[in-house]
């Protein structure tokens, strides 16, 4: 009974949040300007450095631009409101009406987001797909498993960064004004996910370091596995790192949470 | 014209002191971004390394003139911010009826908008520029004599100058489409990616614009060639310099064009 009232309530905040992206399109064509932006001029890096080469570490020019195209499509995922709603609700003050809701606080969030991913991938990432496909090149994954796992890594990639995002958001209840610690994250997971620049060409020591670190979980991992980089054996351990990063990741959210909740400072009122 | 002069001289200075005791009272903002700017341009400059030294250079420049090219693209982007960064939030500006104020005011408006609020925090942008540019230098032997200082003025003034007349000028667009979009975002990455790579690797049309018609080769990718010797066959060597700070006062130009044709159509926020 709770948990079918629970599931009406999340889906109708799911609901509410698509609606409210398609009507402020605004941001659509802004966002897909900035990621073409982005993807031009990667494609013409990867271009220029390939000049003269076939082969660079395995990896041939075409692979690359396939690489440059699908990770901006996938920065569609990654988009999340999570802290930026945190922080606005702390400062207004809202967000003691928003703990008083009979539901997870988080779980509004997160069923915000989805609902704003939905609406993205129509009016965002089919574009940029298209966009890049006419004038970069066709994205084929390497085979048709390697698309499936891909499936299932872009999956967990998202609920690395949604769940990195929600730890984060909780700096907002003790400090007020965190955009430069936002834009730290944003930098460095773009720099050091594998997003731009791939974690092969990386020093081996800065590799290993990262390889230890959720980021490249975010990017690399599913990149790898679609332009067919990496071996089949090699993969499904590395599917098997990611599901752990999502569980630890959990964890550690669950118990930020609990905490955190109980410390929040309104402001005004 | 001298008292006028004058006049708009204290003025300013007036508005830095209020700018500098701003920052002063929230020193933790401050901070947050010395050392977010930083970091980003630094992390970002490294990973370009990585990509270097594999392939030994991008369109036939070498890591130590990318450095150099860098550094002095990030430069550029200090100054615009802290001079002309209200570009990029003109919406706001238009919206909320801020212009009733500065039209009130016996002073010009456009100066009144870039030149009554300095956004110090630029200047945390101005260190990794300095440091990457610093790095440029040395590894590409560059000789600070009298001549390459002045050139290096007249590059950072005329840069300076394009970057703002840009932000002014699609910030104007608000006047307009009276909506609040925040430019910020996309105008930085295009212009970070313009400036901070080699103009050489795009298309030919991609640089014929960007030569010509939205001078942004001119906010560093020319100049750093003319400095380090690498003059192509689009300027006669040593010209750069000129070329920027002519091309910074024609965009500026154009820029204050847009911005009074736009605020004839300001119709205040009405309340």
């Amino acid at each position: 009974m709770n948990i079918r009232k629970n599931v009406t309530a999340y889906f109708y905040v799911y609901k509410i949040r698509i609606q409210k992206s398609l009507a402020y399109h605004y941001d659509v064509y802004g966002n897909i300007l900035m990621q073409c932006i982005i993807m031009f001029a990667a494609a013409f890096f990867w271009r220029a450095l390939y000049a003269g080469e076939t082969m660079v570490q395995g990896v041939e020019a075409e692979q690359m631009y396939i690489y440059t195209v699908v990770s901006t499509a996938m920065s569609v995922f990654f988009m999340n409101d999570v802290e930026q709603r945190v922080m606005r609700s702390v400062e207004k003050g809202t967000i003691a009406v928003e703990m008083l809701k009979p539901i997870n606080l988080y779980g509004i969030f997160f069923f915000e987001d989805l609902g704003k991913l939905t609406a993205l991938f129509c009016q965002n990432l089919i574009p940029i797909l298209l966009i890049g496909s006419l004038f970069i090149a066709v994205p084929k994954p390497a085979s048709g498993l390697a698309f499936l796992l891909f499936l299932v890594s872009l999956v967990m990639a998202y609920l690395i960064h949604w769940l990195l995002a929600a730890c984060f958001s909780m700096w907002a209840f003790v400090t007020i004004n965190m955009s430069p610690l936002l834009q730290v994250k944003k930098h460095l997971i773009r720099l050091l996910s594998g997003s731009i620049i791939p974690l092969w060409f990386f020093p081996d020591w800065l590799a290993s370091v990262l390889n230890c670190l959720p980021f490249v979980y975010i990017y690399q991992l599913p990149l790898d596995i679609y332009i067919g980089k990496e071996e089949m054996s090699n993969i499904l351990p590395r599917l098997g790192i990611q599901a752990i990063w999502v569980v630890v990741l959990f964890v550690l959210f669950s118990v930020l949470q609990k905490n955190a909740l109980k410390k929040v400072m309104i402001q005004g009122g | 014209m001298l008292a006028g002069i004058k006049h708009y001289t204290s003025v300013t200075f007036e508005y830095l002191k209020l700018s500098i005791l701003t920052v002063f009272e929230y020193p933790a903002n401050m901070i947050g971004w010395l050392i977010s700017n930083p970091l980003q341009f630094i992390v970002g400059f490294a990973t370009i390394q990585f990509v270097v030294k594999e392939f030994g250079d991008i369109a036939g420049w070498n890591y130590g003139q990318l450095a150099f090219l860098y550094g002095l693209a990030i430069i550029s982007h200090a100054l615009s911010m802290i001079f002309f960064v209200q570009g990029w939030f003109m919406g706001y500006a238009v919206l909320e009826g801020d212009f009733d104020r500065y039209m009130l005011r016996p002073m010009n408006v456009l100066y009144q908008f870039c030149f009554t609020q300095f956004n110090l925090i630029g200047i945390t942008d101005l260190i990794p520029g300095i440091c990457v540019f610093v790095y440029g230098c040395v590894q590409v032997d560059f000789v600070f004599n009298l001549r390459n200082v002045l050139a290096l003025l007249a590059i950072l003034v005329g840069a300076t100058f394009i970057r703002g007349g840009v932000y002014i000028a699609i910030g104007s667009s608000s006047f307009w489409t009276k909506s609040i979009v925040d430019f910020g975002g996309y105008t930085q990455e295009f212009f970070d990616k313009t400036t901070m790579y080699p103009l050489s690797m795009y298309p030919e049309s991609v640089q014929f614009l960007l030569t010509y018609i939205i001078p942004i080769g001119w906010v560093s990718f020319y100049p750093a060639a003319d400095l380090m010797g690498m003059s192509g066959d689009v300027f006669m060597p040593g010209a750069a310099p000129l070329v920027s700070m002519a091309a910074g006062a024609l965009v500026f130009a154009v820029a204050a064009v847009i911005f009074y044709a736009g605020l004839k159509r300001y119709e205040s926020a009405g309340n």
